[in-house]
């Protein structure tokens, strides 16, 4: 069972912060830089932030800091 | 029932690093779509040939998914590879003269580049992914829907599904001791393995 997380993925219109789940996303920005700014919060309370490439792979995994 | 003729989709296109992303995420949608990818280097047989292989594969899929892509040199002296435009010519040469129940999808990455460069397929209404994996997702489902597939979820959804797979995929591998570059080197069998897999358990 994968634990909470958070993803950060590539949108035509910007990048999304969904969490693991969720039908919609959260909420769609402009740039990678300000998705990965707002989404970082949600690892203090217990999601892992996952921010993908715009191939779908992954850049970075950033563990819960809770 | 379907037979795994209905349901085969023979894909052609490049096998190269800078066409894997395209590849994975092509490989994920063809699965969550309802239908199985037959490619290639799915087996490898140094006793097979690859022009028996690709037979093969042709015979036996009703659909296929042609992406010319790569219909242009990047660099002068590069020779122009002759594969993918060999290999439709074979599905193609099936269905007139064999199978004409088949159905064929030709991607591009540039728009217009196939009018311009095997201008014998004007008419066949190729789709442009301009090198982004997702809009490949996108295009790639609008095909299935429009040869009359039902009940498939729409591109944006099978977009994030497929981040979600890579994400559980990368975690699970990298926690049985996999480095990271094995993993983005996983062979074909075993990315297909585990694409099955993801979807059954998401059933």
């Amino acid at each position: 069972m994968a634990g909470k997380r958070v993803h950060i993925i590539k949108r035509d219109n910007g990048w999304a912060v969904k969490k693991q789940g969720a039908q919609k996303a959260s909420k769609i920005y402009e740039t990678k830089e300000v998705a990965k700014e707002r989404a970082n919060p949600l690892r203090k309370k217990g999601y892992d932030l996952v921010i993908h490439k715009r191939d779908g792979s992954i850049e970075e995994w950033k563990k819960a800091s809770k | 029932m379907l037979n795994s003729f209905n349901t085969n989709v023979f894909i052609n296109c490049p096998i190269d690093e800078e066409y894997k992303p395209l590849l994975r995420a092509l490989l994920f949608t063809i699965y969550r779509c309802g239908y199985i990818p037959r490619i290639a280097t799915e087996r490898s047989d140094s006793g097979e040939s690859r022009l028996e292989k690709i037979k093969e594969l042709i015979l036996n899929s009703q659909h296929s998914i042609h992406d010319l892509s790569r219909i242009k040199c990047q660099e002068r002296d590069e020779y122009y590879r002759l594969n993918m435009s060999f290999e439709i010519g074979l599905d193609f040469g099936c269905r007139f003269f064999h199978c004409k129940d088949k159905k064929a999808l030709i991607l591009e990455e540039e728009k217009y580049s196939i009018q311009k460069a095997l201008s014998d397929l004007i008419g066949g209404d190729p789709k442009c992914h301009y090198g982004d994996p997702k809009k490949l997702v996108i295009e790639v489902r609008s095909w299935f829907i429009e040869i009359g597939t039902e009940d498939i979820d729409g591109g944006s959804k099978i977009w994030d599904d497929f981040n979600v797979f890579y994400a559980d995929l990368y975690k699970k591998k990298l926690g049985e001791g996999f480095k990271k570059k094995e993993f983005e080197n996983l062979p074909i069998p075993e990315f297909n393995r585990h694409i099955k897999e993801w979807i059954e358990s998401d059933d």
